[in-house]
């Protein structure tokens, strides 16, 4: 029987099916940090329930400590009292963290495929709804709740009910400068933050071949934004070439026999799936949100969209809302937006190649002097090689400031915040209202689009730069 | 969770699309605010304008839908982050009942974990129901969840479709956990039938196993170590736990059967371990081989080996010990402290200790140094402060730092290190006088006791002489951890060979055992594993199993009934299920 990835990795975990079509999913890795793993371990152990596989449970510390430099266990006061709780329960538990100032730390999606904890065909979940980006590697990887992250630690399985499966064909070959992330904002305003609800959903097609497996971890990131918790990219040889030099994955006989495994993972070419949609990446420029969602981009060329040409009275009203949030004009274009900060980290585009392409874009060249810019590196890896290339010292010689691995500005847990009313252009994946801070504008973009309007001080077409 | 079937109050409509979970909840809420307290910053940045007053639209604000128990939202929503603080967030404010055309996949699975009620209905019928709920005079609902019927503000009747195992699980508060724990064999089979089929998921990284080395040595220690063996293979069986387990003579044993109290097997064995578990040593034998083969310098040719340089003395004591066996009861209970020094080696002595003549001024002068080389101090703060970072965050180094110029170089090394690497952990210096009349007075006060190496001896014999009994104290001497922070070690109970005991079956096993469970935490890194069979131990004492050394007081039972004992415990935990992280570590 014809089958999709998804189909395969779905059956492949299936410990036992409960009534109702409800499977019973076992998981391959589970992965905790530092937001709710002292919580979760210390309500477990309440419960007098045991990790039953703390081997397979992965902790780091990435949303509460602070990315200052030189930063310590107490740098963030509420995010120490969680490390605390969290060194503790994993001790006790047996389980493996990947502490500050060690080796492997970093943010959960971006230090996991890296060591090579993630793997093709793994079943990966994490209390984080971004898990969904180790799809990248051909992982069918989901975020949960404080109640299901429970469940796995005492179980190691999950129940759930199996979704559809979606594919979405990205045909073409995508222009010069225009990266995976304009590529999945760009998608995402195509077909709306709802249309993945209820899918797993396939990325597939020319331009995702062409990509390198760090800008395939970028697209799965933001699958949670087209509404779909799982999004996947099937293996093929550039991931089994990444993975084969990954510090923890398996090596040698091993290898070549999961190789071998993983090679019968991408769908059947007769499956079918539920819904296809098709992109095509030719006509894809550098993409900006300007409102409220991931939903509401556009690209940096256009205009700011105007609520008074959306029929539907509710959405006009979000629109309405938004625009009055962002502080824009309507019909006015976005390029030009003065900005008071750029951040470039986060899971989604926190990683080597994405300050590599930083980088080339700030070579030389200084940040505006109105602008505040941070550069926060994904994992200890990424910090440890990008400075082995010197790209730290482009960084701070442009303005930036450097500094240590973690969530930091994407999600503003650690204190770090933008002050209410300032404007962002961020490397992230949210822009709701908040996020980055109360009152905060977040635009979202590219590294290189962030770059650029770290040096122009506002919005504009990183092309010009690099012309 | 609370059963789920009728819910009744006020329903109010909130049709804006694409509510996220940041707005339901900030992340810096569910940080300062535990679930129970989240009500008040529910859907704060709609409830509240910039300025910190409410928004007298937002209608929740409004005094008719204040105490709603059913919401009526909009599309996608929840949509966004996985906090289930949101979920709570909703739930402490009062709302029972959530009505959405859709809702965010992560956050519906979220609702049915909380007993909160997620329906779905059309958009059409969404916004009806919404609109009876503003022109009814009174904006109640009633979702009754048996019957599958939502009543609206205007009586009409609406039914809903829902899963049949989520309806079934919410009227019935079921815990998921506990009902999946029913399906262990299940688990189980799948995972051994998956470990043959995808290795690589459980090899590497993923694997927990260890080579682990017997040696019974003199006196006691074959008796005991037979009860430790038994100990270890109901782990292997019962618990899945593996280990490659072999034995090696050692000592007189050795020495009749090789001619040598180490052979060279047993040297290769030991080169090959992860782990050493010792019985004992000593024997009036020793007295008829050369001095160098004896136990002590043995001891300290194997911890070179190993790489060994860590000695760890856990002193717990439990409330049934300290009512048999301790002079100081009241003020002993309860006590649980690590004692961390650096084992003895050749680097201690600058010079070697010894006489000399002193012809000016006549007789002789006997001395004896103790030094520090750089890097042996900070290597050993540092296991002290690790030790630390997991227990309960304090480190009190203990050191005799007036007038000797080691001693306060010692207080200085140990205080850089600390300032520099763990400013988390508490720390305090205290000179070994004061330090041992703590131990005496008030054991319950110390976490981990660091001592210089030339005290190691006092400090410890101090702590375990608080628990009255030797018998019952294991010690391990750890090697540097790996990247898996898992150690090498060599495993041994604090007391002697007692040679008079031998092979009358009545030494007391149990520091052996104990000994054995600080391998399971250190060397093969499963300290749930550790802390299980800790308790066993305390439960059977508890019990009364006891030996001689002990208590007079009750009957004394020999070395193969203690372990009887603790693997009865060991049985009744696995059942049960274990106790929960207040009792005994």
């Amino acid at each position: 029987m014809a089958r999709t990835l998804f189909e395969k990795i779905w059956a492949a975990h299936c410990a036992t099916e409960l009534d109702d079509g409800v499977a019973l999913l076992h998981i391959d890795r589970h992965l905790i940090h530092d937001l709710a793993a002292g919580p979760a371990l210390t309500e477990l152990a309440a419960r007098g329930h045991l990790v039953r596989n703390p081997e397979l449970t992965f902790a780091t510390v990435d949303h509460a400590v602070s990315s200052a430099p030189g930063r310590h266990t107490d740098s963030s006061p509420l995010g120490g009292k969680l490390l605390r709780q969290m060194r503790q329960r994993t001790a006790e538990a047996g389980i493996r963290l990947f502490d500050i100032g060690r080796a492997g730390q970093g943010i959960a999606h971006v230090m996991a495929p890296e060591l090579g904890l993630s793997l093709p065909g793994m079943l990966i979940v994490c209390g984080d709804s971004h898990t969904c980006t180790h799809g990248g590697i051909g992982a069918l990887a989901f975020g949960i709740g404080s109640s299901e992250v429970m469940h796995v630690l005492a179980t190691q399985t999950l129940r759930q009910r199996k979704p559809a499966s979606m594919r979405i064909q990205f045909e073409g070959t995508l222009a010069p400068g225009i990266t995976a992330k304009d590529l999945i904002l760009h998608t995402i305003g195509q077909l709306g933050m709802a249309c993945g609800r209820g899918h797993a959903v396939e990325y597939a097609g020319a331009a995702i071949r062409a990509m390198d497996v760090e800008a395939r971890l970028t697209i799965c990131n933001l699958s949670i934004e087209l509404g779909a918790k799982m999004g996947l990219i099937a293996p093929d040889d550039k991931t089994f070439e990444y993975i084969a030099s990954r510090p923890l994955a398996p090596k040698d006989a091993s290898l070549e026999n999961a190789i071998g495994c993983w090679r019968r993972l991408p769908s059947d070419d007769d499956a079918s799936f539920a819904v296809e949609h098709s992109i095509d990446v030719r006509k894809v420029a550098p993409q900006i949100t300007w409102g409220t969602s991931p939903q509401d981009v556009i690209a940096v060329t256009d205009r700011v969209p105007d609520p008074d040409q959306e029929p539907n009275p509710l959405h006009r009203r979000r629109m309405k809302a938004a625009i009055d949030y962002m502080d824009l004009l309507p019909g006015a274009p976005i390029a030009g937006t003065p900005i008071d900060w750029v951040f470039v980290g986060s899971c989604a585009n926190g990683r080597l190649s994405d300050l590599r392409l930083a980088a080339q874009v700030l070579q030389g060249r200084k940040v505006a002097a109105n602008v505040r810019a941070w550069v926060v590196p994904g994992s200890e890896t990424v910090k440890r090689e990008a400075q082995a290339e010197g790209l730290d010292r482009i960084f701070r010689d442009a303005g930036f400031e450097w500094r240590e691995p973690g969530c930091s500005l994407c999600v503003a847990a650690n204190g770090e915040a933008i002050a209410s009313g300032q404007r962002s252009v961020s490397t992230s994946n949210r822009n709701f209202v908040g996020r980055q801070g109360p009152g905060v504008r977040t635009h979202l973009a590219s590294p290189s689009m962030a770059v650029a309007a770290a040096l122009a001080g506002h919005i504009c077409d990183v092309r010009q730069l690099m012309a | 969770m609370k059963k789920v079937s009728i819910i009744q109050g006020a329903g109010a409509a909130l049709l804006q699309p694409n509510i996220d979970t940041e707005v339901i909840i900030s992340v810096e809420r569910v940080m300062r605010f535990k679930r129970g307290e989240l009500g008040p910053y529910c859907l704060e940045p709609l409830r509240f304008r910039s300025d910190g007053s409410e928004n007298p639209t937002f209608v929740l604000n409004q005094p008719r839908y204040r105490e709603a128990t059913v919401l009526i939202a909009g599309e996608n929503f929840g949509c966004g982050s996985s906090r289930e603080a949101a979920v709570w967030s909703l739930f402490d404010r009062g709302i029972r009942c959530i009505i959405s055309p859709s809702f965010g996949d992560i956050f519906y699975t979220n609702c049915l974990q909380n007993g909160l009620l997620p329906i779905v209905l059309p958009i059409e019928e969404v916004q009806r129901l919404a609109e009876e709920v503003a022109s009814s005079i009174d904006p109640a609902m009633t979702i009754d969840l048996v019957a599958q019927r939502i009543t609206s503000a205007l009586g009409r009747g609406v039914p809903f479709e829902i899963d049949a195992g989520k309806r079934k699980a919410l009227m019935e508060g079921l815990d998921e956990v506990s009902q999946t724990l029913k399906l262990a064999p299940a688990i189980a089979a799948f995972q051994a039938a998956d470990r043959a089929s995808h290795p690589w998921i459980y090899e590497g990284v993923a694997r927990r196993s260890a080579r682990v080395l017997l040696l019974a040595g003199d006196g006691i220690g074959p008796e005991i170590m037979g009860e430790v063996r038994r100990v270890i293979e109901w782990f292997i069986a019962r618990r899945g736990l593996n280990l490659e387990l072999y034995e090696s003579l050692y000592g007189i044993a050795s020495w009749r059967t090789h001619g040598a109290v180490v052979s060279e097997e047993a040297w290769t064995a030991i080169r090959a371990a992860d782990a050493i578990l010792f019985g004992t040593a000593g024997s009036r034998e020793y007295l008829k081989i050369p001095r160098a083969q004896w136990p002590a310098e043995g001891m300290q040719r194997i911890c070179k080996e190993l790489g060994l340089f860590a000695n760890l003395r856990p002193v717990r004591i439990s409330e049934r010990l300290s009512e048999m066996s301790s002079p100081h009861q009241e003020t002993a209970r309860g006590t649980d402290l690590l004692i961390v020094r650096r084992l003895a080696g050749d680097a201690d002595m600058s010079t070697p200790p010894g006489v000399e003549q002193l012809p000016q001024r006549g007789g002789r002068r006997a001395s004896k140094t103790t030094s520090h080389i750089d890097g042996e101090i900070e290597c050993i703060a540092r296991v002290a402060f690790e030790m630390a970072r997991v227990r309960r965050g304090c480190v009190c180094s203990v050191d005799k730092a007036n007038g000797r110029h080691a001693a306060t170089r010692w207080r200085d090394v140990v205080q850089v290190v600390h300032d520099a690497e763990y400013p988390d952990v508490d720390l305090r210096h205290m000179p070994v006088d004061v330090a041992t009349m703590q131990l005496v007075g008030a054991p319950r006060q110390f976490d981990v006791l660091l001592t210089e190496t030339i005290f190691r001896d006092i400090v410890s014999t101090c702590a375990d002489m608080v628990g009255g009994a030797i018998g019952v104290f294991p010690s391990a001497s750890l090697g540097i951890a790996a990247a898996d922070g898992r150690r090498r070690g060599l495993y041994q109970p604090i007391h002697g060979s007692w040679p008079d005991l031998a092979g009358k079956g009545v030494a007391n096993p149990i520091g052996a055992i104990l000994s054995f469970a600080l391998c399971l935490q250190f060397s093969v890194g499963l300290p749930q594993e550790a802390r299980m069979l800790r308790q066993a131990v305390d439960a059977a004492v508890a019990s009364g199993a006891s030996t001689s050394d002990l208590t007079s007081a009750v009957p004394a039972m020999s070395t193969a009934a203690i372990a009887d004992a603790v693997l009865a415990a060991l049985n009744q935990l696995e059942q049960c299920g274990s106790e929960p992280a207040a009792s005994a570590a």
